[in-house]
């Protein structure tokens, strides 16, 4: 089911949460909400429910005007950030309750709501576990029956709020490739919150950049992260690794560009012994620093105050046979310049 | 105006639910407590102040408001010692005698009234050890500071118990590695966080003493000018059917429990000014 | 990464802390505090059964089949069967109200709630009678048409719902508020309708909350006697409750049959503080569960 948003705005007494914000999410696609945290994209996802109400705009699914409608109607599946399962409730009485709960005409027969209970539990990989209450389950098996609950009620969109915000680095990192993997099986138009710019990367087909109530950009991950449209896109999605440098003459500058600032990643920065081109400039090796796979070579570029990030695998590191207080060449790789007066 | 305006929310009943907690708080206790207020209106200030302040009625204040601050300094210092030990040791018993410290919220004061009256007569459990060296507690002002205590002892207790449990060991562990003594991380840690939940005790104590009426009149002997407590007063004047007088005193006997109910009410603000 | 995760509160053993009194103060502390509870707790608690059974089981029993005691013990059954259901109704649908959403004047509603406990019960009681006595509001009204509130046994229920009047919203609202309403919401994207979320989600979730509230509630109820002892009018086998009933054979020197009646009331005490336990540590479960 493809959702349609209109001009949403929502305003919490005197805090703008979003601020007309306008999106189009495709049928049977996974998408991304991506920002830092107060960029409205919470509220969003909680509109599109139906657990907030929008002070203005609509919401349509599948064409049809849904703004109205109350959240028991929508048909959604929401996984909520901390799981909201039932405590007093077992893992089989927490998947089936939205089956439970329908009236006699439409509910089930006890048989088929324990074979779609099962089937679910299944497909979470979780089967032995019917029996157990939440307080006995880990965090990542808690995520994983919020979601077999949200699913039990055959939602057409599933939402969910930070999904893997609450766990430890590896169970996330492994929800995520499972939950990408069960999209791919299920094909349920899914949008999930999320401010791990690594996670949105990864697991989505769409991404959408959000910051102070309002889309900065929308695409699909290879977009957003070769072609961000401004520098708040660049600089969430780039590793926190920034290059503040003013561009002098050298030819790649846009028509007025005095005061354009040019950013580059900080792996898209080169090192060498010899000015390679007009474009390298000289710097002193101030400080090294070896993070796992990567080595991060912190540099102070001659006549400028600013110190320069760059990221360099081991291999490139080990051939250059870097020292503190050497002086090297560097060269940006890919420039992105934009005009200085964007706010980020 | 825009009270009761509720920010969205999607669970359903607010309208409902609000109106009749707003219908029954009215007919129950807003509009009851209001014609206590409306009746005393109808006194002119001459009379209103005459009959606040006849002597008999001056005297009743000051067993009352008396007798109640004392039960109350009792209370606050043997409830921060129970509280305290509760908390902190181990002995056998101690989950009994912690279920216990309620028992004068769920002993009918009746009850408590002729059982301390009983005990503390001359010739009573207690009593008949004090007889001898001249004291007398049972119907004197004695007996209305112990009646008072017996009712006002769980507030101290349980307001300051959890404070207790929620001192985070660390901060007695990080004052002793500073080099304090433990009677300096006790007066200088551990006090001054208690200090806001002693308070609220103290005054939850002091405005259930002052109110106490069914405890007291069994050991109080209830004389006139010397152990007359301002609630039973007020049912003396209503018995004679002296509306006017009962009502006056009541009402000023409102208003000192809406004075206390209010700095109740800032004394937890003040100490939960550190929370997160 | 299955453990259970609810060990992260309990176990504040105090044995093992580097920071306490010596053994000495520190059974001083004890001895001091125990002697105290002794002397205010134990000892009349004692008195009361000791006093009951003070002439034998006979003349105990004989003193509680006495006519006008079992009409107190109705009465006061009746107020309780009236009175708390009433208060219970009103404290979980206030609690609603109050945890769940937020609005403007919800400080002050509380504080209203919270009224009645800073009330001296004789005012309580007055009050009452200032509107339904025959000098009051509508006394003359009521006194036309033949209906009698005060000093009857509507005055004492009406008096005693005031005086119960918030136990159950008290201890639900900080509950219901420290439990957010996710579940709710979750309950509600899954399509269970409102009621059906209270029922099944909500209700489940604040139990012992309520039977706390509720037994509080009812200990008051059937204990009351300032507020009750106003309203009244003391009619013996008529509109006497048990705290009254005891006051009256106590003033006639009965003292025995004073004490039987008390330790009755005195018996339900006891239960209540046991429940009372039992409910506070469950919700203490509950809340380190959410």
């Amino acid at each position: 089911m493809s959702i349609e948003i209109e001009n949403i705005a929502k305003q919490f007494g005197t805090f703008t949460a979003l601020g007309d914000v306008t999106l189009s999410i495709p049928s049977g696609e996974l998408v991304a909400l991506l920002g830092p945290s107060g960029s409205g994209k919470t509220t969003l996802l909680r509109i599109i429910a139906g657990l907030e109400t929008p002070d203005s705009g609509r919401i349509l699914f599948n064409g049809t005007d849904t703004t109205q409608s109350h959240v028991r109607d929508r048909k959604v599946g929401f996984v909520f950030q901390h799981y909201a399962l039932f405590k007093h409730m077992t893992v089989f009485d927490n998947v089936a309750f939205g089956l439970n709960v329908r009236p006699k005409e439409t509910r089930p027969t006890k048989e088929e709501i324990r074979e779609r209970v099962s089937k679910l539990l299944r497909l979470v990989q979780l089967e032995g576990m019917a029996g157990r209450y939440p307080a006995q389950l880990s965090g990542g098996q808690r995520q994983r029956i919020a979601l077999a609950r949200a699913l039990a009620v055959e939602p057409q969109v599933l939402l969910l709020d930070e999904p893997f915000g609450a766990l430890d680095a590896q169970v996330r990192a492994e929800l995520r490739r499972w939950l990408r993997k069960l999209h791919d099986e299920i094909h349920v138009t899914s949008v999930f919150v999320t401010h791990d710019q690594d996670e949105a990367l990864e697991v989505a087909d769409r991404i959408v950049v959000m910051n102070r109530g309002k889309i900065e950009q929308s695409g699909t991950p290879d977009e957003v992260y070769e072609h961000p449209a401004n520098p708040f896109v660049l600089n969430f999605l780039g590793n926190v690794n920034l290059f503040h440098g003013r561009l002098q003459q050298t030819g790649e500058q846009p028509g007025a560009g005095e005061n354009a600032v040019s950013y580059v990643r900080s792996h898209d920065i080169e090192i060498d012994r010899s000015p390679q081109d007009s474009t390298a400039l000289c710097a002193e090796v101030r400080h090294i620093q070896k993070l796992g796979p990567a080595v991060r070579v912190t540099l102070a570029i001659a006549g400028s105050p600013e110190l320069v990030e760059a990221e360099l695998t081991r291999d490139v590191f080990q051939n250059l046979g870097l020292q503190q207080g050497e002086s090297v060449f560097v060269r940006p790789r890919q420039v992105r310049v934009f005009v200085e007066d964007y706010q980020i | 105006m825009k009270f009761f305006k509720r920010h969205n929310n999607v669970l359903p009943g607010f309208g409902v639910t609000l109106g009749f907690t707003i219908f029954y708080l009215s007919i129950i206790v807003l509009i009851p407590l209001s014609a206590l207020v409306f009746r005393t209106a109808g006194l002119t200030w001459g009379e209103f102040v005459t009959t606040v302040t006849a002597p008999r009625v001056l005297a009743s204040y000051k067993i009352t408001f008396g007798a109640a601050l004392a039960a109350a300094v009792i209370n606050s210092i043997f409830g921060v010692l129970v509280a305290w030990v509760l908390v902190r040791y181990r002995f056998p018993g101690r989950r009994i005698v912690d279920a216990l410290i309620d028992l004068p919220f769920a002993l009918p004061t009746a009850v408590a009234g002729i059982t301390l009256a009983t005990i503390y007569s001359p010739n009573g459990w207690v009593g008949r050890f004090l007889e001898p060296h001249g004291i007398k507690v049972a119907f004197t002002p004695l007996g209305i500071v112990l009646a008072m205590t017996f009712i006002g002892l769980p507030f101290v207790v349980r307001t300051v118990q959890p404070v207790v449990e929620e001192i985070e060991t660390e901060l007695e562990e990080a004052a002793t590695c500073l080099g304090a003594t433990r009677w300096q991380t006790l007066v200088r840690v551990i006090f001054p966080l208690l200090t806001p939940s002693i308070l609220t005790g103290f005054a939850l104590s002091f405005a259930r003493g002052v109110g106490e009426y069914g405890s007291i009149i069994f050991i109080a002997g209830n004389m006139p000018m010397v152990s007359e407590i301002t609630p039973l007063l007020i049912i003396t004047k209503l018995e004679q059917f002296d509306y006017r007088g009962a009502t006056a005193i009541a009402c000023v006997m409102l208003l000192t429990s809406f004075t206390l109910l209010l700095v109740i009410n800032l004394l937890q603000k003040w100490s939960r000014r550190y929370a997160e | 990464m299955s453990a259970p995760i609810h060990t992260v509160h309990s176990n504040k053993s105090p044995t093992g802390r580097a920071q306490t009194e010596p053994p000495v103060v520190r059974w001083l502390l004890i001895a001091a505090a125990l002697i105290f509870l002794t002397l205010f707790l134990a000892l009349p608690l004692a008195a009361v059964f000791s006093q009951a059974f003070e002439k034998g089981l006979t003349v105990y029993l004989d003193a509680l089949k006495e006519p006008d005691t079992l009409s107190s013990i109705k009465l006061t059954l009746i107020t309780a069967a009236v009175t708390v259901p009433l208060n219970l109704f009103f404290g979980v649908t206030a609690a609603w109200a109050i945890a769940k959403f937020n609005f403007t004047g919800k400080n002050l509603l509380i504080t209203l709630i919270d009224l009645p406990f800073s009330v001296s019960p004789v005012i309580s009681g007055l009050i009452y009678v200032l509107i339904f006595g025959l000098q009051g509001w509508i006394g003359p009204w009521l006194q036309e048409h033949d209906i009698k509130i005060v000093f009857a046994v509507p005055g004492i229920i009406l008096a005693t719902i005031f005086v119960t009047f918030p136990f159950v919203a008290r201890e639900l609202i900080p509950l219901m508020e420290a439990q957010g309403k996710e579940e709710e919401e979750a309950a509600l994207v899954l399509g269970a309708s409102g009621l059906q979320t209270f029922f099944r989600v909500t209700l489940p979730n604040v139990k012992w909350g309520i039977i706390y509230g509720v037994i509080l509630c009812n200990a008051r109820a059937m204990g009351e006697f300032g507020a009750v002892s106003v309203v009244s009018g003391h009619i013996r086998g008529m509109t006497n409750t048990v705290p009254l009933h005891v006051e009256i054979l106590y003033n006639e020197y009965n003292y025995t049959a004073a004490f039987a009646v008390a330790s009755l009331l005195a018996f339900l005490a006891l239960i209540t503080l046991m429940v009372k336990s039992i409910a506070e540590w469950k919700v203490r479960q509950q809340l380190e569960n959410s």
